[in-house]
């Protein structure tokens, strides 16, 4: 009787929650698979169905190589750039957080994240600028030639990295400084005594029991480089006073194929593809990081 | 007697350096601490001290971080020509309805799937963890059809769709309530014969206060900060979100760094604020949910 | 019994007394909603920020025949107002609406049947040779009937400043386009270590869209090639990968890469020339009330391109039914009056498209506007194809330009040079094919 009523109960309460889900993910989900198979140009009342089409033409398409050759290097590089920064940096955060600095140092770490995207792009678009930027003043002191940073097809891809890489670093940071607090001390003493020095015992010790947040830290990473599109839009808008080189990643090659090109299924294969890398990646990065750490 | 008190001695003196080094190291420390606190922050500093320059100096080469001559007038005319007001009110509005429906949605889902084991609640959340991985980009644009459809594109309500759930949300929540809802309380208030409703809002929301505190944070910021659904699904320029009117102040036939720098610089200052006020609430939110697995 | 008889017509008289206010508050509101009918507003979409006080004036003047008119005016980004369309049309949730676009993206919605022929008598305006030349008539319509009503046109010239041609020793402005990249190289300024500081001729280098692909049709367009030409069956095709196509890109290396009078980083265009940052670019009309505005003391000079220039005709469009369609329809010849469009030359700079009109009063004020109004003879204008694909066509070879044109080693190739042009115009043909319209 009483297992019936909660029974009762928790269905409904989670009713609500699921019919969202169901309306706002899974409809929409399944709707870009299916999408993916048709054509359809947002005006005509028809949606052919065309099988694996679009896919066909993807895999040709120069822009669409170029975007995820972009979009690739991009998440991998503020992959790269972040988690060893920000265990390093959290470390060191740690180690002083009972000094009352520790408050200042994690505010200014992770305020990147949270001011507006737009902003903060702004704010880097001028640090690049060729001829009014910073960044190419400070250089000079050093007899380094003012660079065309955001135009030149390689350096404007290492200014998106270092804008995303500003912004991610505060979160993973954050992270990994809660993962500190959260290993146990007497391992540390232990190994004090052992002889072992600081770096030491980060290297060996810290590192592989924070495997299981480096591994959730890795995926969100990851995977938000791989959606990058506002930092790129910002960093290269196409002012016709002071434009950039393009940067062009997958979400934006996507928005362009559909309400540029009008050729929404085009776009929805793209997304497919783009689900497929995303859900490939967070295996590989499953299994990686899993195997030792499984029960710490 | 005297080696006793050499070995004193000696043993002062090493406990002397091995203070005066771990003094040295902590200030090292800070030094790295602060130069790279600094370096976070610089890119704000520019933007702020550039709003204030006029056109003029914004040309200046090298330039300069402390504006030679400052003035109020691009924050006039952008206060003056844009709707920045009105856009940030958008945004406002749509960031706090977003956290109060996430937080909803992740409270009881959270708690259902936590501690009620039914197989039907696993499947469930397998589903949600499932579509958890998908990025929201993926199906961005069908879910824009339909909003479409449903006539509320250009309303809060459009923006909204998006950012109803959060499948994190949900694990977090459930993550909190396993770890620090024990059973035996909740079986103890159901023995005293009080209702499911009741059990939730008295026992666990209290309970779970933390964790909800740093979810709303996150989810604040995560509206607050969105930028590809908004950019598609407004289209007047009274409906757009603060990011959005931002990146498209640019494409105009030229673009006026100055009070660009002006209207970002006023939409940060909020932003940053909020951000210093709940801090240590998200902190402590995060490590609530005792990130292990 | 009494009391209940009077509670009963006490009741009943309440009821008598509620039933006379409902009455005549749905009736007051009837009423009011008779003539709230005729308090009608219509939205103006344009995708040019620059033309909103034009439409504003429009509505001004039909204020006195229309005293309950009110017309909003909604003029954004154009990227963002062809995306508007789509998606407003499509859902049919936008009331009544002018829409303001160039004639080559409204087919696709006139095959879609999104927007509805125009009523007789507008079209009988429009087919009017008085008022419009043919060129304009066949941009509004499709198989003879008319869809919408012209209104300007972006057409380029040359702007150059005075000054700088004085400094630099040269008193007209080029007449080919061999003059062209002569002129630059002496116009170019440059600081001590040979970079240029101020680019002789400004071209469109970089930049998202398909800016970039219509800048280079222009030039192209003056060696004698095309992107697209059509063939006697209405089908199309790319007209770039040959002699014309090579001279033009290679154009644009020398000038980038050999006498580097040009980089992508300068500042460019309008907002460059009016900067003084820059001798002469290529632009349309629009730029004359810029420069008015933010550089009046600029001394600059316009003139026409050695063989013509590209002109593309915005039109006005209605969606809308019934009693907001004759409204609308009305607006939009109201704003091809001849004192709207002589406000229009005046105070916008973009061109008006109708015939019949005395520009003089301004063209007479403002000589920089002589270049786009009084062309030579047999000057040649050319337009975006009112095809589908026309937007991806021309971004894709945008994309491709922006590569090629950051590739030093191209520019002395011309076999390398020939190579790109293939696979650009392969990619072009594609796409034409894909969506049926190729030519064989």
């Amino acid at each position: 009787m009483l297992t019936r009523k909660r029974w009762i109960f928790a269905m409904l309460a989670i009713l609500p929650t699921l019919a969202i889900f169901a309306w706002v993910r899974m409809y929409p989900i399944a709707d870009t698979l299916r999408l993916s198979l048709h054509k359809w140009d947002i005006l005509s009342k028809k949606k052919p169905f065309i099988g694996l089409a679009n896919f066909q033409e993807l895999m040709g398409d120069r822009l669409f190589q170029e975007a995820l050759l972009n979009t690739t290097i991009i998440a991998f590089g503020v992959l790269i750039i972040t988690i060893p920064s920000a265990m390093v940096i959290a470390a060191l955060i740690f180690h002083r957080t009972r000094s009352r600095f520790a408050g200042f140092y994690e505010t200014a770490v992770f305020i990147p994240h949270v001011v507006s995207l737009v902003p903060a792009a702004m704010a880097w678009k001028w640090i690049f600028d060729a001829r009014l930027g910073p960044l190419n003043a400070f250089l000079g002191l050093f007899g380094i030639q003012p660079q065309a940073w955001l135009f030149d097809p390689v350096l404007s891809v290492v200014c998106v990295i270092v804008l995303c890489s500003w912004q991610a670093l505060g979160y993973a940071v954050l992270i990994y400084i809660v993962g500190f607090k959260s290993l146990p001390v007497s391992l540390y003493e232990a190994a004090k005594l052992d002889g072992a020095s600081g770096p030491q015992s980060f290297w060996f010790l810290s590192i592989p029991m924070l495997k299981p947040i480096t591994l959730y830290v890795s995926v969100v990473t990851l995977v938000s480089g791989f959606n990058v599109y506002a930092q790129a839009f910002v960093l290269a808008s196409d002012a016709q006073g002071a434009p950039g080189r393009q940067v062009r990643v997958l979400v934006l090659d996507m928005l362009e194929n559909s309400f540029r090109n009008y050729r929404v299924g085009y776009a929805a294969s793209e997304a497919v593809v783009l689900l497929a890398i995303v859900l490939v990646l967070t295996l590989i990065q499953f299994t990686l990081l899993r195997e030792k750490g499984g029960r710490s | 007697m005297s080696e006793a008190v050499s070995e004193i001695v000696a043993e002062t003196n090493e406990g002397a350096r091995l203070r005066f080094k771990k003094r040295a190291v902590d200030r090292l420390i800070d030094l790295v601490l602060l130069v790279f606190s600094i370096l976070m922050i610089l890119p704000l500093v520019f933007l702020v001290s550039n709003a204030f320059k006029t056109p003029a100096e914004m040309l200046a080469w090298p330039p300069t971080i402390i504006p030679a001559d400052p003035t109020l007038d691009n924050f006039k005319s952008v206060l003056g020509e844009t709707p920045l007001l009105r856009w940030i009110a958008n945004s406002l509005l749509f960031a706090g309805l977003s956290t109060l429906a996430i937080l909803a949605t992740s409270a009881i889902a959270g708690y259902i799937l936590g501690k009620f084991r039914y197989r039907t609640l696993n499947v469930i959340f397998a589903l949600f963890l499932a579509t958890a991985v998908v990025p929201f980009e993926v199906y961005m644009i069908p879910l824009y059809f339909q909003a479409q459809s449903l006539g509320i594109l250009n309303t809060t309500w459009g923006l909204l769709l998006g950012y109803l759930v959060m499948s994190f949300g949900i694990f977090l929540i459930r993550q909190n309530v396993i770890h620090s809802i024990p059973d035996e309380l909740l079986e103890a208030a159901r023995i005293d014969g009080a209702g499911e409703l009741w059990i939730f809002w008295r026992i666990v929301l209290p309970l779970l206060r933390g964790a909800l505190g740093a979810l709303g944070v996150l989810a604040f910021f995560q509206a607050w900060t969105a930028f590809a659904w908004p950019m598609i699904v407004t289209t007047t320029r009274e409906s757009y979100t603060i990011e959005v009117g931002l990146a498209l102040f640019q494409t105009g036939f030229t673009v006026d760094l100055g009070r660009l720098s002006a209207a970002s610089a006023a939409v940060l200052v909020p932003s940053v604020t909020l951000f210093i006020l709940l801090r240590r609430n998200f902190v402590q939110g995060i490590a609530s949910t005792g990130l292990k697995e | 019994m009494t009391i209940a008889v009077d509670t009963h017509a006490k009741t009943f008289k309440r009821g008598l007394a509620k039933a006379a206010l409902l009455g005549s508050v749905l009736g007051a509101g009837f009423f009011a909603g008779l003539s709230a009918a005729s308090a009608q507003t219509i939205t103006v979409w344009s995708g040019y920020p620059e033309m909103a006080p034009f439409y504003e004036h429009v509505a001004e003047g039909m204020k006195a025949s229309h005293p309950d008119l009110t017309v909003k005016v909604e003029a954004i980004a154009l990227r963002e107002h062809e995306k508007r369309i789509a998606l407003g049309l499509t859902s049919g949730s936008a009331g009544p609406l002018v829409i303001e676009l160039p004639g080559s993206t409204a087919s696709r919605y006139i095959e879609n049947e999104l927007l509805p022929a125009a009523p007789d008598d507008v079209a009988a305006f429009v087919k009017d040779p008085a008022n419009f030349g043919p060129f304009f008539i066949d941009a509004v319509s499709k198989d003879g009937t008319v869809y919408g009503v012209p209104l300007f046109r972006g057409q380029g010239s040359l702007f150059y400043n005075t000054d700088m041609f004085e400094a630099a020793g040269l008193t007209e402005p080029p007449k080919t386009m061999e003059e062209y990249t002569q002129y630059a190289e002496k116009l170019t300024q440059r600081d001590a270590n040979g970079n240029p500081t101020v680019s002789g001729w400004s071209m469109r280098l970089s930049g998202g869209g398909q800016g970039i692909a219509e800048k280079f049709w222009i030039n192209l367009f003056q060696y004698g090639g095309n992107v697209l030409v059509q063939d006697a069956n209405g089908k199309w095709k790319a007209d770039y990968a040959n002699e014309a196509g090579r001279k033009a890109l290679k154009q644009y290396l020398d000038n980038v890469h050999v006498a580097k009078t040009v980089t992508p980083e300068m500042p460019a265009d309008a907002e460059a020339f009016e900067r003084g940052q820059t001798a002469m670019f290529i632009r349309e009309s629009w730029v004359i009330g810029d420069i008015a505005a933010k550089a009046p003391d600029l001394n600059y000079a316009t003139a026409p391109l050695p063989r013509g220039s590209i002109a593309l005709p915005t039109n006005l469009y209605v969606s809308a039914e019934g009693d907001d369609a004759k409204v609308a329809w009305e607006f939009t010849e109201a704003a091809n009056s001849p004192e709207n469009l002589v406000w229009l030359l005046q105070n916008v700079g973009w061109l008006p498209n109708r015939s019949g009109v005395d520009y003089s009063v301004v063209t007479d004020k403002v000589p920089a506007f002589g270049a786009f109004v009084n062309y030579p003879e047999g000057y040649e204008f050319f337009t975006l194809p009112a095809i589908g694909p026309i937007e991806e066509v021309l971004t894709r070879l945008a994309a491709q330009l922006t590569n090629a044109f950051g590739n030093a080693s191209l520019a002395n190739d011309d076999a390398a040079i020939d190579a790109f042009l293939k696979t650009a115009s392969d990619e072009t043909n594609q796409i034409l094919a894909r969506e049926d319209l190729l030519a064989q």
